[in-house]
C-alpha cells in the first residue's frame, strides 16, 4: 500500500499548515499541519473533543476564522462557505446526513449538481445522471425511491454517490461507518479502496481500529487539539496507535464475575415483531446478566430492542418480567415497570436543548407532573452518578447539546440509570463515541450488572459484544441463528452467522 | 460570566432599550416622562400579553395556537351573557368561562396530540370554529347591560361589580387591574415552565417529540396541557377585554393571536420550540407596547404605525439572530 505514494504527484491535493482555531478561550486546534495526496486514505484518529470535527470544518469551508494556511493543489485558498469548498472539489460526508429525506434519490443527487435555478427540470437527464452515479458504486437503488424509505446504510452510500456526481477529488468522511453494521462496513471499506485506486484522496475519520488498519495509508492522531502523531500505516503498531490516541489512561479491569444470582429477569417466548421484523424468538436474560444481540441491519436486532423497550408493540408471543406478564404500550409504561430504553439514534435519546440535569431527571419515575422540581436534591442525586460515568461537562446546568458526542451518550445512559431500572435495553449504546467514552460507558454497565440490573444491548461493532456480553444472540433476517456464551466468543466466530453463514 | 449580549435575555433587552432611548429623545413635549404614559402602555399590552403567556407555553412545546383571539371573543361574549343576561354570580360565571376557554384549548390539544395533526391547521380550524361560536352565542350582537329580556321588554341591568373592578386602577391610581392580571399570568407561566416538572416536559416535547417519548415523558398529556393552558389564558384575556369594553363583542380580539405571537418572537423565543421562556416574552411585550406608544406620541398615523411595526419586528429578530450567530461562529 505504501508504494502508492511513490508514484503520485508531490503536491498535496489539500494541505493545512500550522492551523490554529480557538472558540473563545477553548483551543480546538493548535498549530496542526495536515496533508492529503491523490490516491491515498489519510485517517484522522483521536478521541472526541480531540479536534477532528474542527479539522474537518476547516477543510470543508464551514469555518473560515482560523490562523494558519489552507492550500489546495499548492495554492492558498480562503473558503467563505461550504459551497465554495464543494465547488473546489472537496466533498464532506458528515455524520448527520445532509440528504433531504422527503425527496427521491435522483432529486437529491440533482441538488448537488450545477444548474440555473429557474431552468426547466430535465427529468430524463437527471435520472440518467443519477443512474450513472449509482452504478459507479454498484448500488441497486431505484432512483425514484424517497430517501426516507432507505435504510441508514444506503443513505450513506447515496451521499457518497452525490459527492462523486459532483466530481469530488477530496472526499472527507466523518465516521461514515458509525451507523453501519459489520457487512455494510465491509462494503463501504471496499468502496473507499475503489475510489482511492481511481485517484480520489480520502480523509477518513474513525474510531474503529479494524477499519483504520484496513483502510489507512497514513494515520494522523489528534489529541487535545494537537497532532501528536503522523505515520504511514505500515510503520505503526496497534499499541502505538492506541497510546497516541488515549495518552496515559489507567486500564479498566473487565469483570468476569457472574451476577449475584441466577434468577430469570426476562423470559421471552415465541415473540414476533410487527411487520415480520423478527419471528418466534425465545430466550431469557438472567438477573445481573449482560446479553448482547448481534445482527446486521435488517436482522431485526434493533426492532427486537425497540419492542422490549416499549417503543414498538409485539405482534405475538409473551414476555415475562420477573415472572409477571410484560407488554408495554409505550416507553413510559416500560419505565414504570423498570425497563429503561436507549434508542440508537442519539437525537432520539438525548434532548439537546435541555440541561444535563433535566435530561438526567426526565425518566425518573413516581413523581407527578405538577410537582415542584427540587434543584438541590436533583443535583445531589445526579452528581455521584455523573462522576461514575466520568461525564465531562462544564456543569450539570450545561445544555446537553454543548457536550461532545461521547458525553451526550453518557447523559442518555445517566437518564436511564436514574430511573432505577431492573432491565436496561440499549440499542447501540456506544455508537459513534470515542474509545475513552466507550470504556466509561461499558464500565458503568458492568457495575450496574454487578448490582443486579440486567442489560440487553445491540451493537453494530461486534468486538463490543465479544468484550462485554455474558451471552450473545445472533439474529439473521428475523430469526435466532446462533447463541454464544462468553467463553466461546470471538469476532470471527460471530461474523459468520451475522452475515448469514452457519455458526 | 458570559457577556450580556450572549444571553437570550440580553439580546431581547437590546431592542427594548433602543425603543426606550427613542422614546426619551422624541418625548413629545415630556409626555414620555409621565407615569401616566407608562401606565397606559402597561394597560394596553395587558390583554395581548395574557395571550402571549399561553403562546409562550405552546411555542416552547413546539406548537402554535392561532385560536386564542377567537377564544377570547367566546369568553368575552360568555362572561357578558352569564353575568348580565343570566344574572349568574361572578365566581360561577368566571369559573364557567375559564372552563370553556381551557376546554376549547384542550380540544385543539387533543387533535394535535392524538392524531398528530399539524398545530397550525388544527388551531386554524379552532380559530374559525370559535369565532362562529362567539357569533352564535351573541346572535351577532354586542352583549351589553341593555338587552331584551325573556318577556320581550327591554331592560338595563347594572354593570356587574366584576366588570368595574377589572376596569379599575389600584395602588393609588398607579396601575390598572388588568396589568396586574397580566403580571400574575406571567408569574403562573414562570412557575409552570421553570419550577414544575411539567415545565421540563414542555421543553422536552418541543426539543424533540420522539426523544421525549422514548424518555418516558407523557408527551400527549403534555401537549394537551399546553393548549388547554393557552385556552385558559385566552379566557382570562377575554374576561378582561369584556370588562374594559363593558360588553361582550363577538368581533373582538381579531388578530390578537398574531400580536401575542409577535410578542413571543420579539422576545427571542424560537418558533422551532424547545427554547425560550416567559421572561423573554415579557420583554417582547414591553418592546411592542413601547414601540406603539412612541410612534403614537409622535403622531404617526395608525397606518404608518402598522407598517413600521412590521419593519421593526423583522429588524429586531434579524438583529438578535446576528448576535446569537456571532456567538456560535
Amino acid at each position: 500500500m505504501g508504494s502508492r505514494h511513490d508514484v503520485v504527484a508531490l503536491t498535496p491535493l489539500i494541505e493545512l499548515r500550522d492551523v490554529s482555531v480557538a472558540f473563545g478561550t477553548t483551543v480546538a486546534l493548535s498549530r496542526v499541519s495536515f496533508d492529503l495526496f491523490a490516491g491515498e486514505v489519510h485517517v484522522v484518529a483521536g478521541e472526541n473533543g480531540a479536534g477532528k470535527s474542527t479539522l474537518i470544518r476547516v477543510m470543508a469551508g464551514a469555518l473560515n476564522r482560523f490562523e494558519g494556511r489552507l492550500l489546495l493543489d499548492g495554492h492558498e485558498v480562503a473558503f467563505q462557505s461550504p459551497a465554495q469548498a464543494t465547488r473546489a472539489g472537496i466533498a464532506t460526508i458528515h455524520q448527520e446526513l445532509s440528504l433531504v429525506p422527503s425527496l427521491s434519490v435522483e432529486d437529491n443527487l440533482a441538488l448537488g449538481m450545477p444548474g440555473r435555478p429557474f431552468a426547466l427540470l430535465d427529468r430524463r437527464s437527471t435520472r440518467a445522471r443519477a443512474r450513472r452515479a449509482l452504478e459507479r458504486l454498484s448500488l441497486a437503488i431505484d432512483p425514484e425511491t424517497p430517501v426516507e424509505d432507505l435504510p441508514l446504510a444506503e443513505r450513506q452510500l447515496v451521499e457518497i454517490a452525490r459527492a462523486l456526481a459532483r466530481d469530488a477529488r477530496v472526499l472527507v468522511m466523518d465516521e461514515p461507518t458509525s451507523a453501519l453494521s459489520e457487512p455494510e462496513t465491509v462494503r463501504l471499506v471496499a468502496l473507499v479502496r475503489e475510489l482511492v485506486r481511481a485517484g480520489t484522496g480520502v480523509v477518513y475519520i474513525s474510531h474503529r481500529l479494524n477499519e483504520i488498519e484496513a483502510l489507512a495509508d497514513r494515520i494522523s492522531v489528534l489529541r487535545d487539539g494537537e497532532r501528536v502523531l503522523v505515520a504511514a500505516r505500515k510503520d505503526l503498531s496497534r499499541e502505538a496507535l492506541l497510546t497516541a490516541m488515549l495518552g496515559q489512561r489507567p486500564e479498566r479491569a473487565v469483570s468476569q464475575e457472574p451476577g449475584p444470582d441466577d434468577a430469570i429477569r426476562l423470559a421471552v417466548s415465541d415473540l414476533s415483531g410487527t411487520r415480520g421484523a423478527f419471528r418466534r424468538l425465545s430466550f431469557s436474560i438472567g438477573a445481573g446478566k449482560i446479553v448482547g444481540i448481534a445482527g446486521a441491519e435488517g436482522s431485526g436486532a434493533s426492532h427486537l430492542l425497540r419492542t422490549l423497550g416499549g417503543d414498538l408493540p409485539a405482534a405475538s408471543g409473551a414476555v415475562l418480567l420477573d415472572g409477571e406478564a410484560y407488554a408495554p404500550n409505550d416507553p413510559r409504561e416500560a419505565l414504570s415497570r423498570g425497563v429503561a430504553f436507549l434508542a440508537s439514534d442519539r437525537r432520539a435519546s438525548v434532548l439537546l436543548n435541555l440541561s444535563v440535569r433535566d435530561n438526567g431527571m426526565l425518566s425518573r419515575r413516581s413523581r407527578g407532573a405538577l410537582s415542584l422540581s427540587d434543584v438541590a436534591a436533583e443535583r445531589q442525586a445526579l452528581e455521584p452518578e455523573a462522576a461514575r460515568l466520568r461525564l465531562k461537562a462544564p456543569s450539570l446546568e450545561a445544555p446537553a447539546g454543548s457536550l461532545s458526542g461521547g458525553n451526550q451518550q453518557k447523559v442518555a445512559l445517566l437518564r436511564c440509570l436514574t430511573s432505577a431500572p431492573r432491565l436496561l435495553v440499549l440499542d447501540d449504546p456506544a455508537r459513534g463515541v470515542d474509545l475513552g467514552a466507550k470504556a466509561d460507558l461499558f464500565a458503568r454497565l458492568h457495575d450496574a450488572a454487578r448490582a443486579g440490573t440486567s442489560v440487553v444491548f445491540h451493537s453494530s461493532d461486534l468486538s463490543e459484544l465479544v468484550e462485554h456480553a455474558d451471552h450473545v444472540l445472533v439474529l439473521f433476517r428475523g430469526a435466532l441463528v446462533a447463541t454464544f456464551t462468553r467463553s466461546e466468543l470471538d469476532v470471527e466466530r460471530l461474523l459468520a452467522p451475522v452475515m448469514g453463514g452457519v455458526a | 460570566m458570559k457577556a450580556w449580549v450572549e444571553r437570550p435575555l440580553g439580546r431581547a433587552l437590546l431592542p427594548l432599550f433602543v425603543v426606550m432611548v427613542l422614546g426619551g429623545l422624541f418625548h413629545a413635549g415630556g409626555a414620555f416622562f409621565e407615569w401616566q404614559t407608562h401606565r397606559s402602555i402597561l394597560r394596553e399590552i395587558a390583554v395581548q400579553g395574557i395571550l402571549a403567556c399561553g403562546a409562550t407555553v405552546v411555542i416552547v412545546a413546539g406548537g402554535i395556537d392561532l385560536a386564542v383571539g377567537s377564544v377570547l371573543a367566546v369568553s368575552a361574549v360568555s362572561v357578558a351573557l352569564f353575568s348580565m343576561h343570566f344574572g349568574w354570580a361572578a365566581p360561577v360565571a368566571l369559573a364557567a368561562v375559564l372552563l370553556i376557554g381551557a376546554g376549547t384549548g384542550a380540544l385543539s390539544g387533543v387533535l394535535v396530540a392524538l392524531p398528530r395533526l399539524q398545530p397550525f391547521i388544527v388551531t386554524l380550524a379552532t380559530m374559525v370554529f370559535a369565532r362562529g361560536v362567539a357569533k352564535e352565542l351573541s346572535g351577532g350582537q354586542k352583549i351589553s347591560s341593555y338587552f331584551q329580556a325573556a318577556d320581550g321588554s327591554f331592560v338595563t341591568v347594572p354593570l356587574p361589580p366584576m366588570f368595574t373592578l377589572l376596569d379599575r386602577r389600584v395602588l393609588g391610581d398607579s396601575v390598572s387591574v388588568v396589568t396586574l392580571i397580566f403580571l400574575a399570568s406571567a408569574l403562573v407561566t414562570f412557575v409552570i415552565l421553570e419550577r414544575l416538572r411539567v415545565g421540563r416536559y414542555l421543553y422536552a416535547v418541543g426539543g424533540s417529540f420522539e426523544a421525549a417519548r422514548l424518555a418516558g415523558v407523557p408527551v400527549r398529556g403534555t401537549l394537551i396541557f399546553a393548549y388547554a393552558l393557552s385556552g385558559f389564558f385566552a379566557a382570562v384575556a377575554g374576561v378582561c377585554q369584556a370588562a374594559q369594553e363593558t360588553h361582550g363583542d363577538p368581533e373582538t380580539g381579531l388578530g390578537y393571536e398574531l400580536d401575542a405571537i409577535a410578542m413571543v418572537v420579539l422576545g427571542g423565543t424560537s418558533l422551532a420550540g424547545g427554547r425560550g421562556g416567559i421572561g423573554l416574552t415579557l420583554v417582547g411585550a414591553l418592546t411592542l407596547g413601547y414601540l406603539q406608544k412612541v410612534l403614537s406620541l409622535n403622531a404617526f398615523s395608525s397606518e404608518a404605525r402598522l407598517m413600521l411595526t412590521g419593519v421593526i419586528l423583522v429588524l429586531a429578530v434579524l438583529f438578535q439572530r446576528r448576535l446569537s450567530a456571532e456567538k456560535h461562529a
